[in-house]
């Protein structure tokens, strides 16, 4: 064998070996779609009014006098409605958003979704979390985690914590936790008695805003105002009383019942821009 | 220290009846030797560190002393098991093995036992790095190989005792170690018995900026092992190893929990054969077995009262290797096969403590899952004229299973749902060198190598195994990942002027097993402290290029010197980076060359030491410098890392024939600094600093 031969097999066989790095060529990119972007802000107010914590200023519609220490939610599965019926649910990236009057960060949401061009009727969305989405320990993180519901109450997490203090009949402050997550139905009197839980009430519900229609234009951002009317939760259709119910309502599916049906106006919308 | 006073007392009563005598008349069968022998133009890189080398060092533990070596780094994430990173190249994308063919795969999913944790730099023979994809006999090597080899036993004319004994004390972690070994035999059967000790605290950083900070890194290892020798005729021998090594409360402030247990045993059992003829030159097989029983747990953390964490793990490798060396007049062959089977089952148990009551939850890590690795290999080489030509090739047959239970779709999407797949890999190495004249040689290399996803890119549910603070999820589709490179190297050598080489080399890396955030509506973390979720995937093709330098002064001089430098460069064609706002994820936007993260930066090293009294005394001094590591991936958000320099001091004095002792002052201006690959400190964005100013002392009996 020759020198030669010896370099021709050499350059040949590295060739070969390069060839290997060959490789298809890309798939056809589809078309994109024309899509701009949408921004949520969270405003808290009671009887029309930036919410002031710590104070106790307001009066709720069973005469209750009460002030606000701490505000914290779910709202989850948010979606955007055409008119011709189509949706866009909002959940590429997240799906449940955290708000946290103390955390000034959760009380804007940039949106992930590239939104389609166009002009959208309203925006809905669950308050609180979905039972199959309300798994207990999927959040493992402050604040969220924060929000844990225990498991022999039902698990997963509190869709809201309302906290603060009212004055109670003999005008001393007493606290109430006005929370809301997955109730419990008892076969005994006692809520001490969590073995006689026989089943579980999911509690979260649909929120539609009204007046929330709006347009989205290609590369832009729409930045739209939630409101949450703190009153409310306390009127229409039930008058909530405090002095009634106790500051206390994990245990209280009937509690939980009212609070759950007067949340249909909590929301409002705000500006949109 | 009454342990290693007890064991310096046993060591003398065994020397009374030991018969003294120094190695060098006794008969050595080691495969190694006899294909190094062959192999002594290699077209690529390779080091080769004798035990020589690292007795006298201070080392805890061999990933941080491989550091030592060019072009390899290594991954800090506490006080021991610093994980090796060649050029870039890390984890799986490096073969490392124990004793040219000896797997273990590591239990901890965040790599708290790597291979080179699985064995004590006191029992180690040599240690072998070859950089690059050239280098297939030992199983799939995209990046490199590390081949840590332990000390055997060995016949002798006729029959004799021996026993070595170490005892080295470290400041800073007020850390001791100890290790001994007996060894003996006759011409037909021989003997190692080998154990070791040590216990370090936690170490200090350097206080150069004014406060020095102590983390929470202290560690307790204990190993044994024998090894049993059998010559049934010359030239024929057959080995049987057994070793365990144990870690107990080993703390990893970079990670979010410590080492509670870790168990390893592993059993070999190897025949070797030279000269069966006159074309069959060597004959060597393997078979073994090892297993490793992890257990971790954050109980040593503030947040264990209210969040507990335990994962327990189970991994098991059993395999084997058969290779045949073969030599034609002055074509040289070895063909062989191997087979690895490995299995792994683990799962976390998260117990939380919340408004008085407890939840808890158990995840499988993996789920009894499983690699089985087939591979045939052949290695050529012949030299025509002043060419000297290598060749190399591999096929790999690749089987992955899983029992998990976990599916993870969304929008037609699979996140993780078909966990079986089958590969069939093919590698191959080619290399010419080429002598230009007396003493200088070229060398070109070429390699594709092919290795197939390892248990963790596969399989891992949810643990933050990453540089960064998210919680990783296993991709059971991942394709196999190929590294096609070319390296380029100059070597001169002079008897009076020394050894200088100049490698570079490009590597262009497809299907680059990477990893990408996703989004919370698919999966979220399950780790206290983590960001978010990044799953494993294949980026279509990565970059890597670099350059290495190295030069040791002639041995004749009583002065000498060494010199090494290494840099490498690494970027990504296209990767997508997202947008973090107050609310999470906002947005992503594709970025054009961005740096490949967990890349060092150019470093170099000087040393210079002087051979007093025909060699009994040698001083050494030696700089390390470092540069900033600015090139950073933005994709990854990426910190930058400020350069430093380190100045150390150490001396070895061979006392007597049979005593020697060394020691040194690491770090001597107390500086304080942090490698690039060093992990952060879990639930902040703060880099583990490296150890400040140490003081050691060895002291070595022989007899």
């Amino acid at each position: 064998m020759s020198r030669q031969y010896f370099i021709r097999i050499f350059f040949f066989v590295m060739l070969c070996f390069f060839f290997f790095s060959c490789h298809k060529d890309d798939p056809i990119p589809e078309p994109e779609t024309e899509t701009g972007k949408i921004k949520f802000t969270f405003t808290h107010l009671v009887d029309g009014l930036p919410l002031e914590k710590d104070t106790m200023k307001y009066t709720n519609a069973a005469g209750n006098n009460y002030c606000v220490n701490q505000l914290m939610y779910f709202i989850s599965d948010v979606t955007l409605h055409k008119s011709d019926g189509t949706i866009k649910l909002i959940d590429d990236w997240k799906d449940i958003d955290y708000v946290d009057i103390d955390i000034p960060a959760t009380l804007t949401w940039d949106v992930y979704d590239p939104i389609p061009v166009g002009n959208y009727d309203s925006i809905s969305f669950t308050f609180g979390i979905c039972e199959a989405k309300n798994i207990s320990m999927m959040f493992v993180n402050p604040p969220e985690v924060n929000m844990m519901w225990p498991g022999v109450l039902g698990g997963g997490y509190h869709y809201m914590m309302l906290n603060g203090r009212w004055k109670n009949l003999s005008n001393v402050d007493e606290i109430f936790n006005f929370h809301l997550g997955i109730g419990q139905l008892y076969k005994s009197d006692s809520i001490n008695n969590t073995d006689s839980i026989y089943a579980f009430v999911q509690n979260y519900f649909n929120v539609k805003l009204p007046n929330s229609s709006f347009s989205i234009e290609k590369d832009k951002t729409r930045q739209i105002e939630i409101i949450m009317n703190i009153e409310s939760w306390f009127v229409t259709p039930h008058i909530y009383d405090h002095n009634y119910w106790g500051g206390a309502i994990m245990q209280n599916q009937a509690a939980m019942q009212m609070e759950k049906e007067n949340g249909f106006d909590v929301f409002t919308t705000g500006a949109i821009q | 220290m009454k342990r290693s006073a007890l064991l310096l007392i046993g060591l003398i009563i065994l020397s009374a009846s030991a018969h003294a005598q120094i190695t060098k008349d006794t008969i050595k069968l080691s495969s190694v030797e006899v294909r190094d022998s062959i192999l002594k133009k290699i077209p690529y890189i390779r080091t080769r560190i004798q035990k020589e080398q690292i007795d006298g060092e201070a080392i805890r533990d061999v990933g941080n002393y491989l550091r030592s070596i060019p072009g390899v780094s290594g991954v800090r994430k506490g006080g021991m098991a610093v994980d090796p990173v060649i050029r870039g190249f890390k984890f799986s994308q490096l073969n490392v093995i124990l004793d040219n063919g000896v797997k273990v795969e590591n239990g901890c999913p965040n790599r708290m036992d790597p291979v080179s944790s699985h064995i004590e730099a006191e029992d180690i023979e040599n240690i072998e790095v070859i950089k690059g994809p050239f280098m297939l006999r030992y199983g799939p090597a995209l990046g490199g190989v590390i081949n840590l080899v332990s000390e055997k036993p060995h016949p002798y004319e006729k029959f004799e005792i021996h026993a070595d004994a170490l005892y080295g004390f470290e400041t800073n972690w007020n850390g001791q170690k100890e290790h001994v070994s007996v060894y003996g035999g006759n011409k037909k059967i021989y003997f190692l018995l080998t154990g070791g000790y040590r216990d370090y605290g936690n170490y200090q950083s350097g206080n150069s900026d004014g406060h020095d900070t102590t983390f929470n890194s202290s560690f307790r290892k204990y190993n044994y092992g024998a090894k049993l020798g059998y010559s049934p005729k010359k030239n024929h021998s057959i080995l049987l190893s057994y070793n365990e090594i144990h870690g107990r409360n080993v703390l990893y402030p970079a990670l979010p929990m410590d080492e509670k247990s870790d168990d390893t045993r592993m059993i070999s059992l190897d025949y070797n054969a030279v000269n069966l003829s006159g074309i069959i030159k060597s004959l060597d097989a393997k078979i073994y077995y090892s297993d490793v029983d992890h257990e971790m747990d954050n109980s040593h953390r503030s947040n264990w009262t209210s969040r507990q964490m335990v994962s327990v793990v189970d991994a098991l490798n059993i395999g084997g290797r058969a290779e045949l060396g073969m030599q034609v007049k002055k074509h040289k062959i070895f063909v062989g096969l191997d087979y690895e089977n490995i299995y792994k089952d683990g799962a976390r148990t998260m117990t939380m403590l919340m408004m008085g009551t407890t939840t808890t939850k158990i995840t499988n890590l993996w789920k009894d899952a499983r690699i089985q690795n087939i591979g045939l290999f052949a290695e050529y080489k012949t030299l025509f004229s002043s060419f000297e030509f290598d060749a190399a090739l591999r096929l790999d047959y690749n089987n992955a299973n899983s029992e998990d239970t976990l599916k993870l779709v969304k929008n037609d999407v699979e996140y993780f749902n078909e966990v079986s797949t089958q590969f069939l890999n093919f590698s191959i190495s080619l290399g010419v060198t080429k002598q230009i004249t007396d003493g200088f040689y070229i060398s070109l290399a070429l390699g594709r190598a092919t290795r197939s996803p390892n248990m963790l890119e596969r399989f891992i549910k949810l643990m933050p195994v990453g540089y960064d603070n998210f919680d990783y999820l296993g991709d059971p589709q991942l394709k196999p990942e190929k590294n096609n490179e070319v390296d380029l190297t100059f070597k001169y050598s002079h008897e009076k002027i020394g050894n200088f080489y100049l490698n570079g080399f490009y590597s262009y890396v497809q299907d680059f097993i990477s990893a990408v955030m996703l989004p919370s509506s698919v999966v979220m973390p399950q780790t206290s402290g983590s960001l978010g979720v990044k799953q494993f995937v294949n980026v279509k093709s990565v970059g890597f290029t670099g350059m290495e330098f190295g030069y040791t002064s002639p041995e004749q001089y009583n002065l000498g010197a060494s010199v090494v430098a290494a840099y490498t460069f690494g970027y990504t064609p296209t990767v997508t980076k997202y947008i973090i706002g107050g609310s999470g994820v906002t947005g992503d936007t594709v970025l054009k060359n961005d740096a490949l993260s967990e890349i060092p930066p150019f470093e170099t090293t000087v040393s210079i030491f002087y051979k007093f009294f025909k060699g009994k005394l040698v001083p050494k001094i030696s700089t390390r410098i470092v540069a900033d590591q600015r090139h950073t991936s933005e994709a990854f958000y990426e910190p930058y890392t400020p350069g430093f320099a380190l100045l150390n001091f150490s001396v070895k004095y061979n006392i007597i024939k049979y005593v020697s002792v060394s020691g040194g002052i690491n770090n001597i201006f107390d500086r304080s600094y942090y490698e690039h690959l060093n992990r952060k400190i879990i639930g902040t964005t703060d880099k583990l600093y490296e150890p400040g100013r140490v003081f050691y002392v060895t002291l070595n009996v022989k007899i």
